[in-house]
């Protein structure tokens, strides 16, 4: 069964551009949480309204949010065999994809504002 | 086209014996799964950790919860598992380790490193 715009090169190298740069987010993460803890009630806000975390950690979201979209559809196109039932489960993940993202994008974009 | 397959077919999953190059890529797929169904959650947990003092304590305590903790848990191990695994799998792509033998040794180095990375955040987030 053929789903057009599902298969391919593209989303195989998206997955592993995102991988990497999601690790090295995390790394970077860990290493910030461990060395120089922002991570309370005084510094976590300040910490995440910085231009530069701000933005790594708003390209973070889209690059995680769009790896889960490529790794759940996979899942998806294995297991879900049924056409109508295959559209409306992608439809449920992306909407949950898109919503989280706008969501996580409002509350980096608030925190800056404030 | 003749019809005589006596193989044994399980979807019983229980009877199904994976090697361990099977359990590394089976998790992989599963640890993604959970992350995937907690995203909204962390976005939300996010979101409230922004808002002042107040939200993040609020936060902070939604997380302290006995079960947050054991959810964490597992989440942890989760994401964990899928970033060394996939490695494990990046190296693929470079034909590294390919080879039955040597295939094996990396997926039992994906579960030795990943207990051990595993330990030492556990001990920092939970002690």
């Amino acid at each position: 069964m053929s789903s057009p715009g599902l298969q391919g090169l593209r989303p195989w190298i998206i997955q592993r551009v995102s991988a990497v740069f999601i690790a090295l987010y995390l790394v970077y993460l860990v290493a910030v949480l461990l060395l120089c803890n922002p991570l309370n009630e005084n510094d976590w806000a300040g910490w995440v309204a910085t231009p530069y975390n701000n933005i790594l950690l708003g390209l973070f979201i889209i690059a995680t949010l769009w790896h889960a979209w490529i790794g759940i559809r996979d899942i998806i196109l294995d297991y879900v065999p049924n056409v109508v039932g295959r559209l409306l489960v992608l439809t449920l993940v992306a909407g949950t994809l898109i919503g989280s993202g706008l969501w996580g994008f409002k509350a980096l974009f608030m925190v800056v504002i404030q | 086209m003749a019809v005589s397959d006596n193989r044994p077919f399980f979807l019983n999953l229980v009877k199904i014996h994976l090697p361990v190059t099977g359990f590394v890529s089976i998790f992989h797929r599963i640890s993604g799964l959970l992350l995937f169904l907690v995203t909204p959650f962390c976005v939300y947990l996010l979101d409230l950790s922004l808002q002042g003092k107040a939200g993040f304590n609020a936060a902070a305590t939604l997380l302290a919860h006995p079960i947050s903790q054991l959810i964490s848990a597992v989440l942890l191990w989760s994401i964990i598992h899928h970033f060394i695994a996939g490695l494990r799998f990046l190296l693929t792509d470079f034909d590294i380790g390919l080879e039955k033998k040597q295939a094996t040794q990396y997926a039992w180095l994906v579960f030795i490193i990943e207990a051990i990375v595993f330990t030492l955040l556990a001990v920092e987030i939970f002690l």
